[in-house]
């Protein structure tokens, strides 16, 4: 198992919320959609390529065939997966610190939320709910969200660079070239492996890795 | 509903597991331990799927019991009530619940349609288990009702039966294509280091620089070169 | 509120940098515990000299030398600490530095394996003695040395590199020194590390800390209106709330034990001084602000007098901030020196995102000028604060060289070794995503390797049509050559661990 794949953590968590209140998280995550503002403290961490929440009514697990046993469920469920860039600590830390208030919107009407300050009921609450991964894919283990958002403006503001300006006089090249990096200046971090934020998982993939390579 | 963000989708899957034992091991744990066995990186089967950003799988055993946490945040009747009564308190306990199967849960994040995905999957999924090819039935084997299964299209309608709503979907990335993505990410990479390498260079040999450049990254090519979906070294 | 603190009972390294207060000199001892008993009468002997934090450090009848005490985990175990307050110390602390090599980029070089030899030795308990002069250091040292005579059951370990008598190079010395260092004139002391440049101008403030409003300005925390407070006790000292509201989770039980300590990292970090000037020279040919702005880019601060790269960015803003400071009263200068934020230049143009001083203290800087993103400004700044308390140790004999042993005896202090310390060298200093830079490092502080030499991006106005300078081919510019982590009790916790009577139940 690994919860870790390159600069990502999958984390899965998931939290019993009353049914007759589920309506009501409808309606808080449609709201921030609708308000720019609320996820502006999501976007600004910029620390997430893809989350979800996923609420299951305490009737609606997946049932196939009538020999599979009916659930009886007290509770509804929601389930948050999240890709973060970082360690577990890290990015729950960083959550309690810069969007406290939105944490507490999400989760507000989950069965004995603890609220995200003070620190460490929360992280209990999230590590208590939390699922490991059992296999974890990322398509980009050296690229962050940032390089991800970052590549796309190289890439375009290089093609367009190109077409408009690769056969300029030289001196007019060189002054289009100068703007152009003047534009990228901060896209230019290069990526490498990520560096190891936890001893244990790394050890996990080490011996995976070690096993693939005997195996051939 | 809110599956897409742009061209980004999340796609969400609980497939219940027979409740089962073959030989002394129970299907969940049959499947599990394929989950823990695909490779990783490039080498996951994943890497083959068209269009697959992130990707996990786990089996979810049980829902968890809420005994642990305090909340003091909300006035609570029963809080009231419990002082004088001993079977109230208990009763504002949270329930206890119990799953009665358990899933296999598969939840991806791709560019594009879903079907094209599930296509996709089903016939690019692959990877070397032990020196044996393995297709996508080899993780969903142990699914209840999995052995209907027979084609993309069977495949198609069991996922969408198995399939959960997001109620939110976050995207803090792009939803551009992979390939788009993975491109972009040479160009970055490769830019880079040519900016840095011919920084003071006189204007006619910068240029002439570049030309060679942008003939050996090809901009435009989303086929090569580029990175590979999975790619965990420079 | 401000909050009140026992100083009788912390010890005095945590509240005051003793380098600032004239004690120039500094020794550091550290002894293997061979018998529970006879070890805890040791430390009951030395805790008698150790110095708290109410101790008058300047003036007529000030103190003029000082000594401190701290423990690694093995340490503790070899005191015979009960096992219910063992088990209550966090993993990091437990490990030690050398198990975490991987976290903090410890390669190469710097790994392990390179250390001064007493890292071979098993290290239980660390002695600090701070001294105005040599003479009552080596006084101090003489009674130290009585003591373990006098107690038995402790061992003072031999094994650090540094000179003997006669200027003559020795790996077995039986501690190690560390000295502010001085002018050309050999007397007149400066703030400054080998490199040149000033150190620990930026130091944190925490409540209870001072009572001087103006020394919290750059150095506490910065609020929503832009003013800066002191930061939560709690991020520095055990047993007071932080930042999360709450009291440090790393305390061992019982309270007694931990409140009022802390947990100090020790690492001695070795300067490479000739491929340091060398690289400044070679990459300064290019740079158009010539070598001395080079450098500050690099830090942040002007090597000469600290001014902060954010208020004087070029020779000629710098040219008047250096008339202004020269005609400031003390305390002005002290403001100038610590008195601004980076989001006065969010764009990186005047202080890059690679520079020392920004990465180890983004200054609220991180929402990237998003009004209001975050709860504060400082949300994800304020938890990663540290204490340093260091000094340089040793001579440069030959400025072209990387020989020798000269360096900086890099102590931190925190409540939370690896949010707080390790966090600000592994994502912050050795990695960039949170400054938007990759896997870029920072040039001074950073693991760059030989093998695939580092670069970083010094960024320039936007819009300007100017490129931004790359500088390349960063060498490995400090190597650590020892260190470990430890747990600083409060006095009063010394006397219980001294007693045998520490109780958990």
């Amino acid at each position: 198992m690994s919860n870790i794949a390159g600069k990502a953590y999958a984390m899965n968590v998931i939290t019993p919320i009353p049914w007759y209140k589920v309506w009501l998280n409808r309606l808080i995550f449609w709201a921030a959609l609708k308000i720019p503002n609320v996820l502006n403290g999501l976007l600004t961490l910029s620390l997430i390529h893809y989350a979800r929440w996923v609420i299951i009514p305490r009737d609606k697990f997946p049932r196939l065939d009538p020999s599979q046993p009916k659930e009886d469920l007290n509770y509804s469920y929601m389930l948050f997966f999240s890709n973060f860039n970082g360690s577990w600590d890290q990015y729950v830390d960083s959550f309690t610190f810069a969007i406290p208030s939105g944490l507490d919107l999400f989760w507000k009407m989950n069965v004995k939320y603890p609220k995200s300050v003070p620190l460490t009921p929360f992280h209990n609450y999230i590590q208590h709910n939390q699922i490991d991964t059992a296999h974890y894919y990322n398509a980009y283990p050296m690229a962050a969200s940032n390089d991800v958002k970052s590549a796309k403006n190289v890439k375009k503001a290089l093609i367009d660079f190109n077409a408009a300006s690769s056969n300029k006089s030289p001196d007019e090249f060189l002054e289009d070239y100068n703007k152009l990096l003047n534009q990228l200046q901060n896209d230019f971090g290069e990526m490498r492996p990520t560096p190891i934020v936890s001893l244990a998982a790394q050890a996990v993939k080490e011996r995976v890795m070690e096993e693939q390579r005997q195996s051939h | 509903m809110a599956n897409t963000s742009g061209k980004a989708t999340a796609l969400t899957v609980l497939s219940p597991i027979v409740n089962q034992i073959i030989d002394g091991k129970s299907c969940a744990d049959i499947t599990r331990e394929r989950c823990y066995r695909l490779p990783i990186h490039e080498k996951s089967p994943l890497a083959k799927v068209p269009n697959t950003y992130l990707a996990r799988l786990f089996v979810l055993d049980n829902v968890y019991y809420e005994s642990l946490t305090a909340s003091d945040s909300i006035f609570n009747f029963s809080e009231i009530t419990s002082i004088f009564s001993d079977s109230a308190r208990l009763k504002a306990l949270p329930r206890k619940d119990q799953l009665k199967s358990k899933y296999l849960v598969f939840s991806t994040n791709f560019h594009g349609d879903l079907d094209e995905y599930l296509t996709g999957m089903w016939e690019k999924w692959s990877y070397d288990d032990n020196g044996q090819q393995r297709g996508v039935q080899h993780i969903w084997e142990h699914c209840v009702a999995f052995d209907g299964v027979k084609d993309s299209s069977s495949f198609i309608s069991y996922m969408k039966r198995c399939q959960l709503d997001a109620t939110l979907f976050f995207n803090g990335s792009t939803d551009d294509s992979l390939q788009e993505q993975l491109k972009s990410l040479y160009l970055k990479q490769e830019f880079s280091k040519f900016a840095a390498a011919n920084q003071g260079k006189s204007a006619a040999d910068l240029q002439q620089a570049f030309k060679v450049f942008i003939e050996k990254v090809q901009p435009e090519n989303l086929d090569q070169p580029s990175w590979v979906p999975g790619q965990s070294t420079p | 509120m401000t909050q009140n603190l026992d100083l009788t009972d912390i010890q005095g390294n945590i509240v005051k940098a003793y380098g600032s207060s004239g004690f120039f000199k500094a020794r550091y001892l550290f002894l293997r515990v061979d018998d529970g008993d006879k070890g805890r009468d040791f430390v009951g002997a030395i805790t008698s000299k150790v110095t708290s934090a109410n101790e008058k450090l300047k003036g007529d009848d000030a103190l003029t030398v000082t000594t401190n005490m701290a423990f690694t985990y093995a340490g503790l175990q070899a005191l015979e600490l009960p096992t219910a307050s063992l088990v209550g110390f966090p993993s990091d602390f437990v490990m030690g530095m050398s198990k975490r090599k991987d976290i903090l980029g410890d390669d190469g070089p710097s790994d392990p394996k390179y250390w001064d030899k007493i890292w071979q030795e098993k290290v239980h308990i660390w002695i600090s003695i701070n001294g105005k002069t040599s003479d009552v250091v080596e006084e101090r040292y003489q009674w130290i040395l009585q003591q373990i005579k006098a107690t038995g059951g402790v061992t003072l370990l031999r094994g650090h590199c540094g000179e003997d008598g006669n200027g003559n190079a020795v790996d077995d010395l039986p501690y190690q020194d560390a000295s502010v260092l001085y002018e050309k004139d050999g007397v007149t002391p400066t703030a400054k590390e080998h490199f040149g440049y000033t150190d620990g101008i930026g130091d944190p403030v925490f409540d209870g800390q001072t009572n001087n409003a103006a020394r919290v300005i750059g150095r506490g925390k910065l609020t929503r209106s832009g003013d800066w407070v002191p930061l939560a006790t709690g991020e520095f000292i055990l047993g007071h709330v932080d930042e999360a509201m709450e009291y440090p989770q790393t305390a061992p039980r019982p309270d007694l034990l931990s409140n009022n300590g802390t947990y100090m990292v020790y690492r001695k970090l070795h300067e490479n001084v000739g491929t340091f000037n060398k690289f400044l020279d070679e990459q300064s040919k290019d740079y158009p602000g010539g070598k001395e702005l080079l450098a500050a880019k690099f830090s942040g601060r002007w090597r000469d007098n600290g001014a902060p790269l954010v208020h004087t960015p070029d020779n000629e803003s710098k040219a008047e901030w250096d008339k202004k400071f020269a005609a400031a009263d003390d305390a002005t200068q002290k403001r100038m020196l610590t008195d601004f934020t980076y989001n006065e230049d969010i764009s990186g143009a005047k202080c890059p995102f690679s520079a020392h001083t920004r990465r180890i203290n983004p200054r609220g800087s991180l929402e990237y000028g998003v009004k209001d993103a975050f709860h504060t400004p400082g949300a994800l700044v304020d938890r990663r604060r540290i204490l340093r308390r260091g000094l340089p140790y040793g001579k440069v004999k030959d400025e072209t060289s990387d020989k020798g042993n000269h360096g900086i005896i890099f102590m931190a202090l925190n409540a939370d070794i690896k949010r707080q310390f390790e966090f600000v060298q592994q994502q912050w200093i050795n990695y960039a995503n949170d400054f938007k830079q990759g896997n870029d490092k920072e040039v001074l502080l950073g693991n760059h390797s030989s093998k695939d030499p580092g670069k970083v991006v010094l960024q320039v106005e936007p819009g300007s049509g100017k490129p931004p300078h790359f500088v390349n081919n960063i060498p490995r510019l400090v190597e650590t050559r020892g260190g470990d982590y430890f747990f600083i009790p409060s006095i009063g916790a010394l006397k219980l661990i001294a007693g045998g009577l520490v109780d958990p139940t």
